[in-house]
């Protein structure tokens, strides 16, 4: 256990050097936020704009970070061999995978903690404590729905592949999630299914302090076991192309 | 080690690796005794790599059964025993050199001082700086360097001196030799010749996934059987010279002649029997690469294939 941690710290220390993951994770949430978040009046989702916009952009930097931060390089690390250099270590086969899920559930805090201080200074949102950390907690746990993606992807297909796969599942999640503007009509029909909507309607029924429906928590775990499970999968057929 | 006990620190035992219809690897038997240092030769193709991946669990054998210090590879390889450096094995990008010496140190039962590590791999130089900038050479020393970065009692290379020049190889050689000198068993894969010659005192000469020959390089260089002599003979008559007794093959440029033989002695009296004065007479051994090629050709021949051409 105590190598996966000390991967884990070196995967950190890399990730937090890493220019185009502190954009993704931190930079663009952040800017959207100062740009949008105080400009519309209307509600959203049953709750002032400002409260939506927080949670939206909290998430949307949780899930792009664990997913653009993830795929690409674990598509790249397989390329240049260093998952088979890993393999030849004392460490566990799986620890890799379990060094990145965890690595990604660290570097997602910060950039959601700074979203919600953004939201609570900037955007003047009012919570009381338990709400803080309830939409806190459900967006952290959503992003690793997105670390599970990100390890199936970035471990069965080539770098070049990758690449253009990430971008799709990137956009797919954020429009059809509502992350960019609240969903309504055919696409909220349509989008409402996605765990990046799950995550923010969730946190949007928080803060309205309406009761949250089942079946937003129960889709976000079947995400999870989907998601998990594809990774495994990839994981498995690619034992022997590392 | 002494506490690994004393029976053999590699087994294959009929071990096989097919990929559809190609055997990569094809009933391979082989053992390595402590404190060897084994060099497996083959052309490339040969299985050398199939094999010392399957050694490593990173690939399982189709067939037959391998053991590292009595235990599966996969636990050998968990419990530290072993240290490797494979052509495929990529680095951490984006971190320090040093840093991921540290890394591998760390991740390691019995960590070797970093220090060390990084003097023994010859990279104390170039610890500071990132490791996506390294040239090839140095690339390959830091990969070493992870090899070795924990005390283990095997060590396993694949073409560890590729993309190293001359100097590089020299000291990589040295730095080796201190290693086993502290009496760990080293098994390195290699197409270079000279190298197999030098640093091993066993090779394993290895075809199309089979073991062709297994002995020290003077066993090697004996096995392939024949003896090399040149000699200067003017108007020599090529039919005559291939009737001589014990000889396989034979080149004439010119009047220089050139005749490989099994039996130089007899080879040599027959000519002079016949009457005939060669003058600049020299008989020697077939160097390791003749051997290596006459094992490899017969080999080919006997199954009906094309000699694969040695780089």
């Amino acid at each position: 256990m105590s190598g996966i941690l000390l991967l884990t710290r070196a995967e950190i220390n890399r990730l937090r050097r890493n220019r185009r993951y502190l954009l993704f994770t931190v930079g663009l949430p952040v800017i959207l936020y100062l740009i949008i978040g105080r400009q519309a009046t209307s509600k959203a989702y049953g709750v002032e704009f400002a409260a939506y916009y927080m949670v939206a952009m909290a998430t949307f930097g949780a899930f792009a970070g664990a997913l653009n931060g993830n795929s690409i390089r674990i598509s790249e690390e397989r390329k240049v061999g260093w998952i088979r250099q890993l393999r030849l270590t004392p460490l566990p086969a799986n620890a890799y995978v379990i060094a990145k899920i965890l690595t990604s559930m660290a570097t997602t805090i910060p950039s959601i903690v700074i979203v919600l201080l953004l939201g609570r200074f900037y955007g003047g949102v009012h919570l009381a404590a338990w709400q803080w950390l309830v939409i806190g907690v459900i967006i952290w746990l959503g992003s690793t729905i997105f670390a599970a993606l990100a390890v199936a992807v970035g471990y069965r297909f080539p770098p070049d592949q990758v690449q253009p796969i990430t971008m799709l599942l990137y956009f797919a999640f954020t429009i059809l999630g509502g992350i960019w503007f609240p969903l309504g009509g055919a696409l909220q029909t349509i989008g409402k299914g996605t765990p990046t909507y799950e995550a923010v309607k969730i946190s949007t029924d928080v803060i309205g302090n309406v009761s949250v429906p089942y079946g937003l928590v129960l889709g976000l775990v079947i995400w999870l076991a989907i998601f998990a499970g594809l990774a495994t999968l990839s994981v498995r057929s690619m034992a022997e192309a590392v | 080690m002494s506490h690994r006990g004393t029976g053999p620190v590699v087994s294959f035992e009929n071990v096989s690796k097919h990929y559809g219809s190609l055997k990569a690897v094809d009933g391979l038997s082989l053992e390595l005794r402590r404190g060897e240092t084994v060099a497996l030769l083959g052309p490339n193709g040969a299985g050398k790599s199939t094999s010392l991946d399957m050694l490593l669990a990173l690939r399982k054998p189709t067939a037959g059964t391998i053991e590292m210090f009595g235990q599966d590879p996969y636990h050998a390889v968990k419990s530290g025993s072993v240290g490797a450096m494979l052509q495929s094995g990529g680095l951490m990008p984006e971190v320090t050199v040093g840093e991921l010496v540290a890394l591998a140190a760390g991740l390691h039962p019995r960590p070797v001082p970093i220090a060390t590590t990084l003097r023994r791999a010859g990279i104390a130089d170039i610890a500071g700086q990132r490791v996506d900038r390294l040239s090839g050479g140095q690339t390959q020393r830091v990969r070493f360097a992870l090899a070795i970065a924990g005390e283990c009692d095997l060590i396993v290379l694949d073409e560890p001196t590729t993309a190293m020049d001359v100097e590089t190889r020299r000291r990589f050689w040295s730095s080796m030799k201190e290693e086993v000198a502290e009496g760990k068993t080293l098994l390195f894969a290699t197409h270079y010749l000279e190298e197999a010659d030098q640093a091993a005192d066993r090779i394993l000469v290895i075809n199309r996934g089979r073991l062709l020959a297994d002995g020290t390089p003077a066993e090697i260089k004996q096995r392939a059987g024949a003896k090399r002599m040149s000699f200067r003979l003017p108007g020599a008559n090529e039919s005559l010279l291939v009737g001589l007794p014990g000889v396989v093959s034979l080149e004439t440029r010119n009047d220089l002649v050139q005749i490989q033989t099994d039996d130089s002695d007899a080879t040599l009296y027959a000519l002079l029997d016949a009457g005939h004065r060669p003058s600049e007479i020299e008989v020697g051994s077939l160097g390791l690469e003749q051997a290596f090629l006459t094992i490899t050709a017969e080999d080919d021949q006997a199954n009906g294939h094309e000699p694969v051409p040695v780089q």
